[in-house]
């Protein structure tokens, strides 16, 4: 769970004097968003992102402007000017946790990871978040979700899971959604089977509710 | 009338897959009784079942892989890859059997003794991937088939129409990036549904790019969006790639009486896909319309959803 198991290593960076042309070409070719802007000894200056870069563009409407003057400019210009000083960095120490909830906060889409003496060590971006989620969830194998409510009491799940182990499927994951309703929980067990006839009969007998998959709900926060 | 094949062999029921599993022998007793007692028997031609070559087999799956099957079943192995593989010492030579009898009435097709058939196997196969039986599916009927129809009778462009209610993982993996099949697949969505893919955006890769198509359907939607999607994709997909021979991985379990999903079609509308693909059998593929049984697990509902399938092949108006 911790930052330095999931980061990007090999990170691609830029040194601060390079035109901002050059960041724009690195992001194409690497097909990436966020490139950590670090001196000679790999120590972080900030960040440039391609929002940066496009603010720094003219405006396709304003295009009968000066062009001539409008590209020397462009040319001129260095990531120096235009990055974010400041960036938002997280520790090769945080957990994928803390990665997830500083994103929400700040809305920040990848944050450089440095050491104590803030030396680059890679990049964590929301889609290394991604790829933790779709593993935890197990859905890149085989099965079927289902979704039981149940009451929100000690050993509901002891409940579920032995019926379920009964009948010889194991289990890809198992989410608990919150805020379902005051007295409830919503469990959704990943089963890695096709067979969920004969366990969907013997949860209704044991007094759990299925839910319609249609009334189902993983977020039932409010939203930030 | 038409010259409809049917391939059945009570051999098919030696495939044991213990209690209480639903993928059971009596889903083929249910669908032969259908047949028998819509007086259908004496309209079809038989196919008689035949083991496969195994070259054709490994047309499609790895070596390694019919060998570990192979040997499981030797070793009285009574489940395979995943818990729900359940089989028995017979179950290699019963998938080797069905299959075989697949590419038996391909052959009768193409040699013009039969314009269509009706394929009613088990083990079923549009979930067995290159190396790896899922979903009670050890070799990919459809697949192995399609090849087969491509090496040995020279046809170019194969026509794939899944409409059992789970995606055919096993056949869209294996033709993804061949652009001389075209995979197409309505199913209950990925998310609510095994096996977790068929995603709408899943559209082949590389040169194969293009010639998967998948129409994920919601939990408790049922004729009235199934017709829309089938018009809205499969209908101008095929007519654009011209199939030169239709195969059908016929699943009868998105029937709203099966309680292996949550879609909801009506007798009727297996009527009604079933009109459509022979319509597009005749518009490209000489009515060249292979159909091979998957899912469906209703044995109450089968031996009418099975005769009414036979129907229209036969082209006999209920």
């Amino acid at each position: 769970m911790f930052i330095d198991k999931s980061m990007t290593k090999k990170v691609i960076t830029i040194h601060k004097d390079a035109p901002i042309l050059e960041a724009s070409e690195k992001m194409k070719q690497n097909n990436i968003r966020h490139i950590p802007v670090v001196d000679k000894d790999n120590i972080l200056l900030g960040v440039v992102t391609d929002r940066d870069i496009r603010s720094a563009m003219p405006s396709v409407a304003l295009a009968d402007l000066d062009t001539q003057k409008e590209r020397e400019r462009i040319t001129k210009l260095k990531v120096e000017d235009i990055m974010t000083k400041n960036p938002v960095t997280i520790s090769p120490a945080n957990t994928l946790e803390d990665a997830i909830m500083l994103m929400q906060q700040t809305k920040v889409g990848a944050f450089p990871v440095v050491d104590e003496n803030r030396k680059l060590q890679g990049i964590i971006s929301i889609r290394d978040m991604m790829r933790a989620f779709i593993n935890v969830l197990g859905i890149e194998e085989p099965g079927t979700l289902l979704c039981i409510l149940v009451e929100n009491k000690l050993g509901q799940m002891k409940r579920i899971v032995d019926a379920i182990s009964e009948e010889k499927v194991s289990f890809g994951s198992i989410l608990v959604a919150r805020y379902w309703d005051e007295n409830k929980r919503a469990v959704f067990p990943y089963l890695l089977t096709n067979n969920v006839m004969n366990i969907k009969k013997k949860l209704k007998n044991m007094g759990f509710t299925l839910l319609d998959p249609m009334n189902w709900y993983l977020d039932q926060l409010p939203k930030a | 009338m038409r010259k409809t094949g049917f391939l059945y062999d009570d051999r098919y029921l030696l495939h044991d897959t213990g209690q209480y599993h639903p993928e059971m022998p009596d889903r083929l007793r249910a669908a032969y009784k259908g047949l028998e007692q819509a007086g259908l028997l004496q309209n079809i031609i038989p196919v008689k079942a035949v083991k496969a070559n195994q070259k054709w087999i490994e047309a499609v799956h790895s070596i390694k892989y019919l060998m570990r099957f192979e040997d499981a079943c030797l070793l009285g192995m009574t489940e395979f890859d995943y818990p729900d593989n359940q089989m028995c010492k017979d179950t290699y030579n019963i998938a080797a059997l069905a299959v075989g009898g697949i590419m038996e009435a391909a052959k009768m097709m193409m040699e013009g003794r039969i314009e269509n058939a009706f394929c009613a196997v088990r083990p079923p196969g549009h979930h067995a991937e290159v190396s790896k039986a899922m979903g009670f599916c050890y070799f990919n009927n459809v697949a192995i088939t399609a090849r087969y129809l491509q090496q040995e009778w020279g046809i170019g462009r194969v026509g794939i129409v899944d409409f059992d209610v789970h995606h055919g993982n096993g056949t869209q993996h294996i033709f993804e990036a061949d652009p001389t099949v075209f995979y197409y697949s309505v199913h209950e969505h990925p998310s609510f549904s095994f096996p977790g893919t068929g995603r709408d955006f899943e559209k082949g890769i590389d040169l194969g790019y293009g010639f998967t198509l998948n129409s994920p359907m919601l939990p408790g939607q049922g004729d009235t969006e199934f017709k829309h999607l089938i018009e809205r994709d499969l209908i101008p997909a095929f007519a654009q790639f011209q199939p030169e021979v239709i195969i059908v991985s016929a699943g009868f379990d998105a029937h709203i009486d099966d309680e292996m999903s949550n879609i909801n079609l009506s007798t009727e509308c297996y009527t009604w896909i079933m009109d459509k693909i022979m319509e597009m059998g005749d518009s490209y593929s000489k009515g060249r319309v292979l159909s091979v049984l998957e899912g469906g697990y209703c044995l109450e509902r089968l031996p009418e959803l099975i005769a009414n399938h036979v129907r229209v092949l036969l082209g006999i108006k209920p």
